[in-house]
């Protein structure tokens, strides 16, 4: 199955085949050669809680969080996010945010939290790294900015809401 | 004859001090009640406890803080005495007397000395009564530039212009020399009349290289007090501590000494009884010290303490609540071999923003001289309501450089998933020069430190973060239509190999 991640803002193309006892993975950094890996499904085994991972003969348990297009590897106290996408996942993304991915249409709740007070209205035009709104979670305040010029286009919370993780704060379009 | 003991406490408290509270019950024989909020209903202090009720919904105002109820829930399972932990109603005058009011022990101290050390201003003039170092300064507004200029005179350069009514690094001016007086003296006051609307100004003795540094005491009430040694916290950020250590690599012997003998003095002042401590902002260049503020509570930090001095400090909270004298004097105590503590946070190491959610994975380190007090298991979830701290891991080793090849093992023991942790930063900071020959200062993280992210998680290889995701990202398809996507994939496949091979 081939995919093209991203982590840390750096793009790859992997390729992924199951075999009947082992993986056979091979992956390409943007601008160097293909890597090939051979993985032995006994060196890459999940137990109760997490994987453990036997790379090389390097130990790692490891944990695999998310879904779709959003997967968060823990292992060795650290953990980076990984943004995987197939063929048909490309192309649907391409669809639903005009070109590449990464464009991002709307600002989401990272985390659950209150919303303690939004700054901008519907309609308004917003330069970059412009505070948008302030949420608060674990007795933090966190103000969420505008990573670029956008023209707001809904405002999908009121001051005072209670939110989940992922649900949708404020939609753009161009300004 | 037996000897007097409460049968049941109520533990006021949630997370990980709840759980060391019940501990120390339990080991003594008494009966633990937790309370909990809607939030808690999961949380490990409920498992641990021998009873457990629910206080309230999840806003701390509406549960722990929630003085009647806890107090309906004391009488109601007829409990002796309430532990308030750290933090919520533990320095709070009204809930100790209500307490008291009610014939319940309050496991802290007296409601007199609460209110004693809870004025800042009030407290320090107490201070200088009981001849305890303060910064030196005006003590009060400075009127005029002439009154400025004698202060300065008498205590020396540098020192801190401050407006009274400032905050957030406005109306706040350094004098190194008095020739930058008149300026930052005019500057100061026009700040605070444009910022905060009130000229007035004060001033202080600028401490350029300041440690936190507290001395642990404990009194009874027969009038006994003693001091447990010190703890370092300095690595602080935005005034939460991370990382603290006893005993300090910067306190010389006779200091230490001296730090003791004043804070024994302060607690004496005010006839104190139970732990407490007195913080002491420490000049690492001219390893002066003057009284900060004193903290009316069992300390987060406590563990390093009882490490190093063999002293149980909850279980001495309950004797001495129960009326019985301090069961060591000042001469029995030492301090034995190094103790560091890190305080585990769910928050993201780089930009400190609060994590929580669910903890799927989760192994605590384990093997020699390692403790960890913390509430975190498997199936978690992390509230939004509370701290984010979840865990503290203390290590102890006979030097300092010991006890940090320790912490290091042991946070490489530690497995959390799921949700982010401080325990990469953690690991970094250990490693970082300026923590390893002690000179850290409390501006450390915000200046010595740059959380330079390759370095943060440099430990493992990205394409080892990559094959996991891209494994999991398969299976995940497979399972969602297994025949379609391997046919596409498939075809797809052959293409690109051949691709690759010409």
């Amino acid at each position: 199955m081939y995919f093209e991640a991203e982590l840390k803002g750096t793009k790859y193309k992997v390729d992924v085949i199951e075999l009947r006892s082992q993986w056979k993975i091979s992956i390409q950094k943007e601008g160097d050669e293909w890597q090939h890996f051979e993985i032995s499904k006994t060196d890459y085994q999940h137990t109760e809680s997490y994987f453990s991972f036997l790379f090389r003969g390097v130990s790692y348990m490891m944990d695999v969080v998310g879904k779709d297009t959003e997967y968060t590897v823990f292992t060795r106290n650290s953990f980076r996010t990984v943004k995987i996408f197939n063929d048909e996942m490309l192309l649907h993304e391409s669809l639903k945010r005009g070109g590449g991915f990464g464009g991002d249409r709307e600002l989401k709740a990272g985390m659950p939290g209150k919303v303690i007070e939004i700054f901008v209205k519907e309609g308004d035009v917003i330069k970059a790294n412009k505070p948008l709104l302030i949420m608060e979670a674990m007795k933090m305040e966190n103000e969420m900015r505008s990573t670029r010029d956008v023209k707001i286009k809904e405002i999908c919370v009121k001051q005072g809401d209670s939110v989940e993780a992922g649900a949708t704060l404020v939609k753009f379009e161009d300004p | 004859m037996a000897k007097k003991q409460f049968k049941k406490v109520l533990i006021a408290n949630r997370g990980e001090i709840a759980v060391r509270i019940t501990r120390a019950c339990r080991e003594l024989g008494i009966y633990s009640v937790a309370i909990f909020s809607e939030a808690d209903r999961e949380s490990l202090h409920v498992f641990l406890a021998d009873e457990a009720y629910k206080v309230g919904p999840p806003p701390s105002k509406e549960s722990y803080l929630n003085i009647d109820k806890i107090l309906e829930i004391a009488k109601l399972t007829g409990a002796d005495a309430i532990h308030p932990g750290y933090g919520f109603l533990s320095e709070n005058t009204v809930f100790a007397r209500a307490c008291q009011k009610a014939g319940i022990v309050f496991i802290g101290p007296t409601p007199e000395n609460i209110e004693a050390m809870g004025d800042k201003l009030s407290a320090k003039a107490l201070m200088k009564e009981a001849k305890v170092p303060t910064v030196p300064g005006s003590d009060g507004a400075v009127e005029s530039l002439d009154e400025a200029r004698r202060i300065i005179r008498e205590i020396g350069v540098p020192v801190i212009i401050k407006a009274s009514a400032g905050g957030g690094g406005k109306g706040m001016r350094v004098v190194r020399q008095e020739s930058e007086l008149e300026s930052a003296f005019r500057a100061c006051q026009s700040e605070g009349l444009n910022y905060f609307a009130d000229p007035t100004v004060y001033i202080e003795r600028f401490i350029t290289d300041p440690k936190h540094i507290e001395i642990q005491i404990f009194g009874d009430t027969h009038g006994n007090v003693c001091h447990l040694f010190e703890r370092e916290c300095s690595v602080q950020r935005r005034h939460q501590k991370l990382i603290e250590e006893a005993p300090s690599p910067s306190v010389p012997p006779e200091v230490r000494t001296k730090m003791g003998e004043a804070a024994v003095r302060a607690a004496k002042k005010i006839n104190y009884v139970g732990a407490g401590t007195i913080e002491f902002i420490f000049d690492n260049s001219t390893k002066e010290f003057f009284f900060m503020e004193m903290n009316t509570r069992l300390q987060v930090e406590h563990p390093i303490t009882e490490i190093t001095t063999g002293i149980d400090l909850v279980k001495e909270q309950i004797n001495v609540a129960l009326g019985n004298p301090l069961t060591f004097r000042q001469e029995d105590l030492r301090q034995k071999g190094h103790a560091i503590e890190v305080r585990v946070c769910a928050e993201d190491p780089e930009t400190y923003k609060p994590s929580p959610g669910l903890i799927r994975a989760c192994r605590h380190p384990q093997g020699p001289f390692v403790r960890v007090d913390s509430y975190a298991y498997p199936g978690y979830e992390v509230p939004i309501y509370y701290d984010p701290m979840i865990a503290k891991v203390i290590t102890w080793g006979e030097t300092r450089a010991d006890a940090i090849e320790r912490m290091q093992r042991a946070l490489t023991e530690f497995i959390l998933s799921g949700i982010k942790s401080n325990i990469v930063l953690h690991r970094s900071i250990l490693k970082h020069a300026k923590f390893q020959d002690g000179t850290y200062t409390t501006q450390f993280l915000e200046k010595n430190f740059e959380v330079i992210e390759p370095e943060l998680f440099k430990e493992v290889e990205d394409h080892i973060f990559l094959i996991a995701a891209a494994i999991t990202a398969f299976n995940d398809r497979k399972s969602k239509d297994v025949r379609q996507l391997n046919m596409i994939s498939k075809w797809r496949l052959a293409s690109r190999k051949l691709q690759l091979r010409t």
